[in-house]
Formats: C-alpha cells, structure tokens, sequence
C-alpha cells in the first residue's frame, strides 16, 4: 500500500467513516504484504520507539522546576506560603508548600555553567529529581514549558471574554486526561495522537502479529488508533492461558477453545473480546518466547548485568537472581519491562514502537509535602536508570523518552495541597534530545498580575500539546505532509499568545 | 431431544425476536420434560434442585428457570441452585420485596470479629475483602449487597490511597454506608457519603478548610468537583432520557454540550464544603471557661495545630484501626468554614430554595451544617441527577447500552417513587434498583442489533469480580479454611477488579468508555468493563479460572490441609452425576451462568467437547466425570460468548 493510499484511508477515518470489520481484518494482510519489500530494502535496522511517562493526577509542576532567586521566586513564596505561620504545638505547618531554594539542585545551559534563568531567576529542580537534573546537564534532557492542552492560542483576555475557543471540561481529571492523550482538543475523540501514529506506522513493522502500541500501564487514550489496538503487558512479563497450552494432551480442550474464539459470534462484543483474546494468546506466546533471551536457563535470573542502573538509581542493591534482587517501585518495572521487549526487536522484527507506562498519586490535594518528593523521586530514578540502560545497549539514540500528565496544578494553596490547573512543564530524555535547554515561558508565579492566571493560579498555556507531540512525532517519522491530518489544529499554533511558534518546538535533533 | 430441536435451524442463522422468545419457551418445554424423566432415571442429589420438577409461575414472571437465573444474574452475586427454584416459586415481586425488607449484613461488625479473633494487628485490606466476599456468599440479602456494590463504584473511595490502604475498619464502614443505604433515600446517601472520615480523607473534604485573609489559602476544590462529575449530575446537561442536551437543537452539526457548572460552581461548592474534621478533635480554645479562639483578629483559629493534628480517639495510643475517628461522621469548626461571602451553586429551573436564589447563589453567612445542608440539596434537585443515578445502575446491573426510554423510565422513577400519579418521594432507591430490575428492557429485550446508542444493544462484558461469585454460588463454593474464612482478600491480581480498591476515583472503568474498535466505539456504543479486560487480564483469568475448576475443587487430595492457603473450592459433585449426559450438563450450565441465553453454537461445541472426552480403561470413571464438568466449566467461562452477559 502507497503511501496515497494510507492518507486516504487516514482522511477517511477521520471524516466519520469506519472501518467494517472485514476491511480492519484484511488491512494488515496486505500491509504485511508491502513490508516485506521493505525489510529485504534494509529498514529494520531504522528503529525508532518514544516512550511515555504518564504522570496520573496531573502533577505540581510548579514544585518540580522552581525557581531559586529573582522575581518569581518572590512570586512563589507568596503563592506557596500557606498560613505561612511557621511550627506550632511542636508541628510543622502543613500548609507551607515552599521548596527551600538551598535545597533545589540547579540547572545549567547547554551542558555549560550558565544557570538556567528566564526574567532574572535562576530555576532547579526538586531535590528528588536530581537523577534527572543530571541529565538536564549532560545535555540529554529538556524541558518543555508551560504547554497545555489548546485548540486556539489564547491570553486572558480571550479567556475571561470567552472569545476563543477553549477545551471542553478543562480542569477535569477524566477529560484532560483524554485531551492530553488526543491530536484534537476540540473534539471528545478517543484516539490518541500515539495510535494515530500507529495508524500510519504500523505498516512499517514487519510483524503484523503484536501491535506497534505497547502499554504497561493498561488502558489508555494516547496509544488508541482507528485501527490499531496498543497491546498490554505486565511490568511483571508476560503470561500466556495454562488450560491450553502447547502439550499434546491438551489437544482436545485447545480444538474446542479455539473453535470457540473462531466461530460467528452474534454480538458486538462477543467479536471484539474474541478478537483480543486471540490477540492476547498469540502475542504471549511469542512474547515469552524471545522474553527468554535475556534471562538465564539454569536458574531464576538475569543472564547478565545488563539491568543493574535501574537499581543503581533507586538505590537499590542488584543481584542478578530474582530471589536475591529487591523489587523496584512500579514505574521502574514498567520501564525495565520496556527495555527488555526494546532490546528484542530484532526477533520481534519491530521497527516502530510506541510504549506508554504511567504512575499515579499526583493529585495531591492534600499532604502534598508528604507524598509528592517520593513521586518526583520515582519519575526521576525511573527514567535515570531507563536511559542509562538504553545507552548500554546501543538504543538511546533510537528511544526519546516524554512525560506527560493531565494538567498543571494550581498555583494558589488549599491548605495543604493544590487543585487542578491547567498548563505545566515536560521532560524530553534521550540522546537526541537538544537538551540542556527549556523550550517555551516559564509563567509568572503570582496570584496577583499575573497575566496568565485563570482564575486561583490555573496556567493560561503558551505552548499547545499538540505543538509538543507534533515534535516528538516528526522525529518519529511522521512527514510533515501528513502532520496536518493528526494534529489538525497545530497549524494555528502562531501569533504572539504562544512562546514558540508552529508545529515543531525544536527540541528534537533529527534522526542520525 | 433438545438437540434435535436445536437442528432443525442452521446453527448461526439470525432470530427474530419473536421467534428468540417462541424458541425459548420450546426449550423450556423440552427442558422440563427431560427433567422430569432424570429425576426419575437418576439419583439426583440433595443440591440437585435445578433438574429438579416444575413450578406454579408465578403471573408476573419469571416464568421458567431460564427466566429466573438471568434477573439472578442481575439482581444477586449470581445464582444458586436453590434461589432459581425459590424466585421461580415466588416471583419477582415477592422476591424483591422480601429482599428490599431484609435486614442489612453489615461489613464493619464482620471486620471486627475478625479483629477480636485475629488480633488487631493482622487484620488488613485482605482481611476486609474476605468478609466483603463472605457477605457476597452467603448473605441473604443479596440484592441489597449487589446494590451496595454497585453504589461503591459511583461514591468511589478506595483503598489503593495512601491514607485508606492501612484503614480497613473506615473502609468497611463506609461500604456500611452504602449498604444500610442502598434502599433508602439518595439524598440521604449523599449527605453520609459526603460526612464520611473515609470519603473526608480520599477527596480531601477533611479538614478542608477557609480562605485566609491574606488570600494566600482558599479551599481544596477536590470534593465540590467530584460530587458533582462522579456522584451527581455528571459534566453536560442532560435531557430525562439522559442523552446530552443539544445547545442548538440541531443534530446536523453534532451534539453542542451545555456544560452543567462552571469553575465558579466549583469554587462556591468548595467555599462550602470547609470546616469539617474528625468528630474527636481536641478544642481548648473557644469553650466555657476557655481562651477565645482568635484572640488576635486574625480569623484564624489560634491553636491551629489542634485542627490539623486531632486525636483519633478519646483514649490515647487507641489502635487507628479501632479508633472513633474513623467510624463516625465529621463534625464542624464553625471558625474554618467560609461562612462569609455568596457561593455559587448549581443553577437549573427551579433551583430556588431556601438560601438560594433563582440563579443558584447560595446567600452569605450560615453555619457549615447549614450550608451543607443547602449545598446538598441544591445538588440532589438537580435534573441530571435522575438520569444520572439511573444510567449508573443500569450499566451496573444490567446493560451497558440502555435505550433512552429504559433510562428515562428509570430516570422518572428517581424523579418520582409515585410514577404516574406524582406526589411521592424524590431519591427513592429501593423504588429506582425495582424499575432497573423489571423494566420489560431488562426482563424481555427486544433488541440485540447493537447498531447504534439510540436502539439500545442488550449485553455487557461480565465485571470480572463477578465471575468470581457467580462460579462460586453456582457451584456451592465454601472456605476449606478450618475457621470459615473465605480467602479471598486479593483478587485484583488475576482480574483488575476488587470491592473499594479502584485505582482512581474515576472507577474501575470510565461510563463512557468505548474499546476502539469499529463495531462498538464505531457504532457510538460505550463498553466500560473493555477497559480494564486487556491483555494481561484475559490471560491471567483464564489461569486463575484453571486453578479453581482444576485444582479448588471439593475432595481434591492435593489441596493443602495445613499452612494458611487454604483456598476456597466449588463443589463438582453437584454436576458429575449427569457428566455423562452432555446435554444435560451444558442445558443446566447454560441456565445456572448464561440465564438460558446461551446459542445453538456455543451449546454444541460445548456439548461435543464433554462428549467427546471419552470414558477411559486406563482411569476411574469418576475421573472422566470430573474432567468432563471441569472442561465444561472452563471453556464456558473463559468463551466470550458467556463474558458478555445479555
């Protein structure tokens, strides 16, 4: 299938038609039929994979990037201060939300020792988020500024006049979420600009079998084609039905299972589930298979010490066998999990991959002191010890690593922890990240003259998420000729009421 | 016999509904008359109930054991043996009654036998859902827990929180709230819910407090916009049926959404929803006799350590688990409420009462029980709230795609327990779960196209922690625990789903949520329980179906007799006796999981298969009985035929 031809079909889907259920079945037959043309031309050594890092609850941006000396820091203290009463009755005030700026660990330019500062403050990091501020320094992260879901740039007044077109239910968890996740913030679509990459891609990788769309994380918006379905693994590796395995004496029980799966169902439903738990079978099976290769046959362990910088950078001691070897949180064996099936992508015959893993507990509206440093930690050593295993195996320059979470948070302060906001900062990780440098306007920090406050300290964005994933996706491959198709409201993206203008904020080096 | 019947029309042909129903009556005919010849023929057990002689039908349904299984499916944890031929006997509105008037097995007291039994240290998360499970069991009143169940998935706390996991007594507590409430007024149920230590400390209502003069403070917003998306009225305006309102009433351009609230909404329910804390909070400021609580001006409470760090309980160093705090409604300090200031509430036609005006403004000052008070109905009155709640136990008891006519039905219900003749009561939930149950949508659908929303669709993908209880009491499951406890604290491992243990407030699954695929998102259906029915799941349920039909099964000698695993069994002894008769076995499996709705197709693979497993030399033939019923049990239950219910 040309390339013409898959843009009809994406045009086609995105204009209301749907796919019929034969036409979805016979789409990969001959998608995989074109690809092996392209294998024989040499493609599979061209891989590429962007891997998401789903923060749940909408994170507080504002006490990971925060600013140390300057105006905004004077800005910050005000908004964060809480009663601002100090101890009493031998207690700390919850409600002090401030990072001490002794304790933020700096930033600096382009792998110089030029701070990082915009508008007379110099900025760090959260003291948790030190793993990541290395990174940041040796030039292999960035970050992205006050960017939020938009479907028009718009300032204060536009907002306050409701002249502009804005989001539907900004500031809800469920719908930011989905915006977050959608190349269109003004529709309730629920695909994914991720599986709408997919939906373009996924005729690219040679195995039609397992889908281009891998989450650790479960369901998701942002992997969710017209067409593609992510595929879900365990951070915990893959388990494939027992009841019907391949033994011989399981023959009988095997023919009947799979009479069932293969008969005409009358449902809806009953042809979807059947659908995936064919898929949900066959892929295991070939998962647990190549899962083998890094993992010793003579006992219950790793092969080698291939592994080991996750532990490293949660601190954790690393001892090959799995009995002896501590577990890690769960975003780092969703990320370990990741690593593995990247590290089989020549057996898996995978040249586009799309991953997603996801950690929760952002939303702190209370005890925001004391569950948000272990969170940030988390992110931080996750995708430290990611990244620093990908280098190890030859694939950081192929993997670009991104957070992303439903909002921003509020400024202001409930007492003892923030509410929903509305812009906020990402990380980008990888070897060819342009890092070293924030992309796009830290806001101002204050309740008060502040241009870009909402209302209580919600972030009016300078930068659109779609401009945000528009990068990533160029990167992966996406010509621009077909940008417009998945990011339909991108090209709006210019004028003075956003930071950087058009559909590429520049943080991705091409591909090498 | 019933197989020739079944032959005289090809296996996938397309049946009409009337022809469905006419051929479900057939069946039943048939099936009674094999019946009756078994029980002559065999020694049929003591549980053997279902083969067992007919009935009088009672005149308004159900009408024969099919019938009854399925409203079971709905209405309980999932059918016994006993129950089909008791609701079979009495009838759905006895049934319901007796059910509505039972007295309520409550959670809390179950948790703390298990304290005094355990000791307070090990008893857990675990602990709790054992006895959830327990009640799930053998509870006699089945619907009011199945409601309750349902309700926990709307008034969503949960015990994957920080501030809950540690906490099972509050967990059971609340879960008391929604059971001792499942039949009572919603209103009613909000006001508790909303009171609640548990909900107070998982949307951060508790010690929620003022604005402070400086402006540096305002309250937490979580609770005002959580009542409203999750518990009440939803996002968008909807008409009675519960279809979106359409701004410009013109369908050509898609539905145009009217937002029900807006960000000052939330901001004047959270101004509301401020001054609340533990009931055993410690004041020495304020009282008789005492210091003045500002003694400065402030408008701040002098010792405010008082109000951030309570004392569970009145007696110090008590276990948390045991602590009042945890088990009594918040109580108000009048000095963090924002009495001061207009808060916008909710506005809607007819929104006017009491403090609030005809544009929802709630006027300034008030106590916070006042306010409370105000804020919760102006929220309960809301129109959404009758469609809402319906859609929510429709989708829960029964179908994921009702029609607009089954939710406004539902929806007037809610509106008025009176019905036609109005004057009754508003929030009547023992009269709403009665319209969900014998709406003719749930008892007779009459539509299985699935061709879009408008039409309906009939079916819903099984919640997973149900096809844990329907196996067990259909197959009289019981603990081999030599102290009775049913050890089933932890079963979101193998099927994403335990009772209080959402992953967010949003629920297990989203309502609206539609697997992308073109026959469902496509057609405009919603599917929720997709969501959570991914890759890893189907694999390991299906495992975790192997280990209880092929290794927890009664009289099994490899179970362990020692250790703490000792796992709950299903009774096989109840179906081997007729393991070789396929078709009897697959005909009552077909009533006990499926309510008689399973097809010709399904029905002959499966019967083929158990035939098909032949009577060896080589082993016992209470082997091959065995293994005939484990066969069957197995491929029906992970087939995607019985994972849709209809």
């Amino acid at each position: 299938m040309s390339w013409m031809r898959r843009r009809d079909l994406l045009k086609a889907s995105l204009v209301g038609t749907v796919l019929s259920g034969s036409a979805l079945s016979l789409f990969p037959k001959l998608a995989l039929a074109e690809n092996a043309a392209r294998v024989l031309r040499g493609s599979a050594t061209d891989y590429r994979a962007l891997v998401c890092v789903y923060l749940y609850g909408g994170y507080d941006c504002f006490s990971a990037i925060v600013p140390i000396d300057g105006p905004a820091r004077t800005q910050y203290e005000d908004s964060r201060r809480g009663t601002g009463t100090g101890p009493g009755g031998g207690q700390q005030n919850p409600s002090d939300l401030r990072i001490p700026s002794g304790d933020l660990v700096p930033i600096y330019q382009d792998g110089t020792t030029t701070p990082i500062s915009q508008g007379g403050s110099r900025y760090g990091l959260h003291p948790r988020m030190a793993p990541l501020a290395q990174l940041f320094n040796q030039r292999r992260a960035a970050i992205v500024a006050n960017v939020g879901p938009l479907v028009r740039p718009l300032n204060l007044a536009d907002y306050t006049a409701g002249t502009v077109p804005v989001p539907a239910q900004l500031f809800s968890h469920s719908d930011q979420t989905v915006l977050w996740q959608t190349p269109r913030a003004d529709t309730s679509a629920r695909t994914g600009w991720g599986g709408r990459l997919a939906d373009v891609f996924f005729a690219s990788n040679p195995n039609q079998n397992l889908s281009m769309n891998i989450s650790l994380d479960g369901e998701n918006v942002f992997q969710a084609g017209q067409s593609v379905l992510p595929y879900f693994v365990s951070d915990t590796g893959v388990e494939a039905i027992r009841a019907v395995g391949p033994g011989s004496w399981l023959d009988h029980r095997r023919n009947t299972f799979n009479a069932m799966l293969a008969r005409t169902h009358a449902h809806p439903f009953e042809r979807a589930l059947a659908q995936r738990i064919r898929v949900a079978e066959d892929v295991a099976r070939e998962l647990e298979v190549v899962l083998r290769n890094d993992r010793n046959p003579a006992n219950d362990g790793f092969l080698d010490d291939t592994y080991q910088p996750f532990w490293t950078a949660y601190g954790l001691p690393w001892q090959r066998l799995d009995q002896a070897r501590p577990d890690l949180p769960r975003l780092g064996r969703q990320l370990l999990m990741i690593a593995r099936v990247m590290r089989q992508r020549v057996p898996l015959q995978m040249t586009r991959q799309l991953f997603f893993a996801g950690i929760g507990g952002f939303d702190t509206h209370d005890n925001q002191n004391a569950d948000l440093p272990d969170l940030l930690g988390d992110v931080a050593s996750g995708i430290r010890g990611f990244h620093d295993v990908l280098n190890a195996v030859g694939l950081a320059d192929n993997v670009t690593i991104f957070t992303a979470s439903e909002f921003g948070r509020t400024l202001s302060n409930n007492g003892d922890g923030t509410d929903h906001g509305w812009g906020g900062h990402q990380f980008v990780i990888g070897e060819r990240v342009a890092g070293g440098r924030v992309y796009g306007q830290f806001p101002h920090l204050g309740l008060s003259g502040n241009p870009q406050n909402a209302g209580w300290g919600q972030i009016i964005p300078t930068l659109a998420v779609d401009q945000y994933a528009a990068t990533l996706a160029t990167w992966f491959g996406l010509p621009d000729s077909e940008r417009d198709l998945i990011f339909p409201n991108v090209q709006h993206m210019v004028g003075t009421k956003v930071s950087i203008q058009g559909p590429n904020l520049g943080f991705m080096q091409p591909f090498a | 016999m019933r197989q020739t019947k079944r032959l005289e029309v090809p296996a996938n042909a397309p049946r009409t509904t009337a022809s469905r129903w006419r051929d479900r009556f057939h069946r039943h005919a048939i099936r009674l008359a094999a019946a009756f010849v078994l029980v002559m023929a065999s020694p049929a057990s003591a549980h053997d109930l279902i083969s067992a002689a007919g009935f009088d039908e009672p005149a308004e349904g159900p009408y024969n054991r099919d019938e009854a299984a399925r409203f079971l499916l709905q209405a309980t944890f999932g059918p016994t043996r006993p129950e089909i031929e008791r609701l079979a006997r009495i009838g759905y509105h006895a049934w319901l009654s007796e059910q509505i008037a039972a007295a309520p097995t409550l959670h809390l007291p179950l948790v703390d036998t298990r304290i005094q039994q355990m000791g307070v240290d090990h008893v857990w998360d675990g602990e709790r859902h054992e006895e959830w499970f327990r009640a799930a069991m053998i509870a006699n009143d089945q619907l009011r827990q199945r409601v309750a169940f349902a309700l926990s998935q709307l008034l969503v706390v949960s015990a994957q929180n920080g501030a809950l996991e540690g906490n099972p007594t509050t967990l059971a507590h609340y879960y008391d709230v929604l059971v001792r409430n499942a039949f009572g007024n919603y209103r009613t149920l909000l006001e508790e819910v909303t009171l609640h230590p548990a909900m107070g400390q998982y949307l951060s209502m508790f010690k929620n407090r003022k604005a402070n003069q400086s402006g540096t403070i305002r309250p937490d917003e979580n609770y005002a916009r959580e009542i409203m998306q999750l518990f009440s009225v939803g996002l968008v305006m909807l008409n009675p049926d519960g279809t979106p309102v359409d701004q410009d009433g013109n369908p050509g351009n898609g539905i145009q959404t009217l937002p029900t609230y807006t960000q000052d909404t939330i901001r004047g329910f959270a101004a509301v929803f401020t001054g609340w804390n533990w009931s055993t909070c410690v004041r020495t400021l304020g009282g008789p006799g005492q210091p003045p609580e500002d003694a400065n001006g402030d408008g701040e409470y002098d010792r405010w350590w008082e109000w951030e760090f309570c004392p569970i309980d009145p007696v110090a160093n008590t276990n948390w688990k045991l602590a009042r705090a945890f088990r009594t409604p918040m109580t108000p300090w009048q000095i963090y409420h924002q009495s001061a200031g207009t808060k916008q509430l909710l506005a809607y036609p007819g929104v006017a009462r009491g403090r609030v005006n005809a544009q929802g403004v709630l006027a300034a000052g008030g106590t916070a029980e006042q306010n409370l008070s105000e804020a919760l109905d102006n929220v309960f009155h809301h129109p959404n709230v009758g469609p809402f709640i319906a859609r929510h136990l429709i989708l829960r008891l029964v179908t994921s795609n009702p029609t607009p006519g089954y939710v406004q039905r539902v929806a007037a219900v809610f509106n008025d327990d009176n019905g036609a003749a109005p004057g009754g009561v508003r929030g009547n939930l023992a009269a709403v779960v009665r319209a969900v149950l014998l709406d003719p949508e749930a008892r007779r659908p009459t539509t299985h196209a699935c061709t879009g929303p408008a039409t309906g669709c009939i079916g819903k993908l099984r919640e997973p922690l149900l096809l844990l209880t329907r196996l067990n009491r259909a197959m009289a499951g019981r603990p081999t625990n030599p102290n009775g406890v049913w050890q089933e604290g932890w079963p979101q491992g193998a099927l994403a789903q335990a009772a209080l243990r959402s992953p967010t407030v949003f629920n297990f699954y989203l309502p609206h949520y539609a697997l992308p695929h073109p026959e469902v998102a496509g057609r405009g259906l919603v599917s929720p329980e997709f969501q959570i029915t991914v890759d890893t799941f189907i694999v390991r349920t299906a495992n975790m179906l192997e280990g209880r039909i092929y290794w927890q099964w009664l009289g099994n000698p490899g179970l362990p007799t020692s250790g703490s695993w000792r796992p709950t069994v299903i009774d096989l002894g109840l179906d081997t006796p007729i393991a070789d008769r396929p078709d009897q076995l697959i005909a009552r499996y077909d009533t006990l999981f499926t309510g008689g709705t399973m097809s010709r197709e399904q029905f002959r693979l499966l019967s083929q298969h158990v035939a098909n497993e032949p009577f060896h030399n080589w082993r016992p033939e209470a082997e091959t009985r065995r293994v005939r019923v484990q066969d069957a049990l197995w491929l029906l239950l992970v087939s995607p035929e019985y994972s849709v219910e209809k």
